[in-house]
């Protein structure tokens, strides 16, 4: 069932955090009847984002079957991954940095999303050649792009977080944030 | 990729729109092998209308648009047009399995970018992305994520780089 999230708390720490505009964003979230797994989706001024949670399972069989060694595998599996969708649906250029993205514990301290740039550095130190599946660290959209990919969040799985975003439209840089949000189950 | 998981969810829906590039570059040559283990480069296209597409079998939104680029190779047949479909780090068994599930026979040369030096070279940041080189093997336009290839508006601008 769709849910509205607005809190001014929030926004109050996100502003403080990266000193931009906090755009009220709609965040629906739903239930995936089969799995139980959840999925966030906020739109707002022309970026639509999306955040499937994946359990470990299922990014044990994605990169099982590449060059990860098997404690690759686990190391990557032990993160909070999403699956994660953006878009850009304004009819201007847009831009975003996984870099500028936050996750905010229940401490409220902030702590940075771990780009794709750092996880191909520390696979390329393990000699792991595979470079896709992840979400790219930065891009600019032109009119009607998007993109996908993984998002990882390093945080013990049990715990409720906030996610806090940015893009950059027309020149002008926007904040979302998507409260209360938490990792797939160790296990289904 | 995480379709499975999504499976109740809608991916986005593909769109037609192409980004000219502000400052159109010069396509770089590369030689790769192509399903039947013979070799072709950009270069030998000169003087046809490329449609240059980075996709692997594991990406939904490449396996959405792939018909569209069947389609859109098939009404173009003949003419200065060609689809190049350059795959990401996979093999011919992979690309053989990925057609039968799709039920479409692709046609198109799919070319096998072993290690992805090919995508950096193009500064392919996530699959899939498409440029569209013009005649004299300059970039035109691009596009990430997926799109609808055959739709009439991506047909018009094709047609318009053909008869330049």
């Amino acid at each position: 069932m769709p849910t509205k999230i607005n809190s001014l708390l929030l926004k109050i720490i996100c502003l403080s955090l990266l000193n931009t505009p906090v755009q009220a964003a709609e965040v629906t979230i739903h239930k995936n009847d089969a799995s139980g797994l959840l999925t966030w989706t906020s739109k707002d001024n022309g970026f639509s984002i999306e955040l499937i949670q994946l359990n470990p399972d299922f990014i044990r069989a994605v990169y099982g079957k590449r060059d990860f060694s098997v404690d690759e595998v686990e190391r990557i599996a032990g993160y909070c991954v999403f699956g994660s969708i953006i878009q850009n649906t304004s009819q201007q250029q847009l831009s975003y940095r996984v870099a500028d993205w936050r996750f905010v514990d229940k401490n409220r301290k902030a702590y940075p999303v771990k780009t794709k740039a750092q996880w191909l550095a520390e696979w390329r130190k393990a000699g792991i050649t595979f470079a896709w599946t992840l979400l790219p660290e930065s891009g600019n959209f032109g009119i009607g792009d998007w993109q996908q990919g993984f998002t990882t969040i390093q945080i013990n799985r049990n715990e409720i977080f906030d996610f806090i975003y940015t893009w950059t439209l027309d020149g002008e840089k926007n904040q979302g944030t998507i409260e209360n949000m938490s990792c797939a189950p160790a296990a289904l | 990729m995480f379709s499975a998981q999504a499976a109740e969810r809608e991916q986005p829906k593909l769109g037609y729109q192409l980004t000219a590039l502000p400052e159109p570059l010069s396509a770089p040559d590369f030689t790769l092998e192509v399903m039947d283990a013979k070799k072709i480069s950009l270069k030998d296209y000169r003087g046809k209308v490329i449609m240059l597409n980075f996709w692997a079998t594991w990406c939904p939104p490449c396996r959405r648009e792939m018909p569209s680029m069947e389609r859109l190779h098939q009404k173009f047949k003949g003419k200065e047009f060609l689809v190049l479909a350059v795959n990401q780090m996979e093999d011919g068994d992979q690309i053989f399995a990925f057609s039968g599930d799709l039920g479409i026979d692709l046609t198109f040369p799919i070319l096998f970018d072993k290690d992805s030096s090919v995508s950096r070279t193009y500064e392919v940041q996530g699959l899939p992305t498409t440029y569209i080189i013009d005649k004299k093997g300059i970039v035109r336009f691009r596009a990430i994520g997926g799109r609808e290839f055959d739709h009439p508006e991506v047909e018009k601008q094709i047609l318009q780089l053909m008869q330049e």
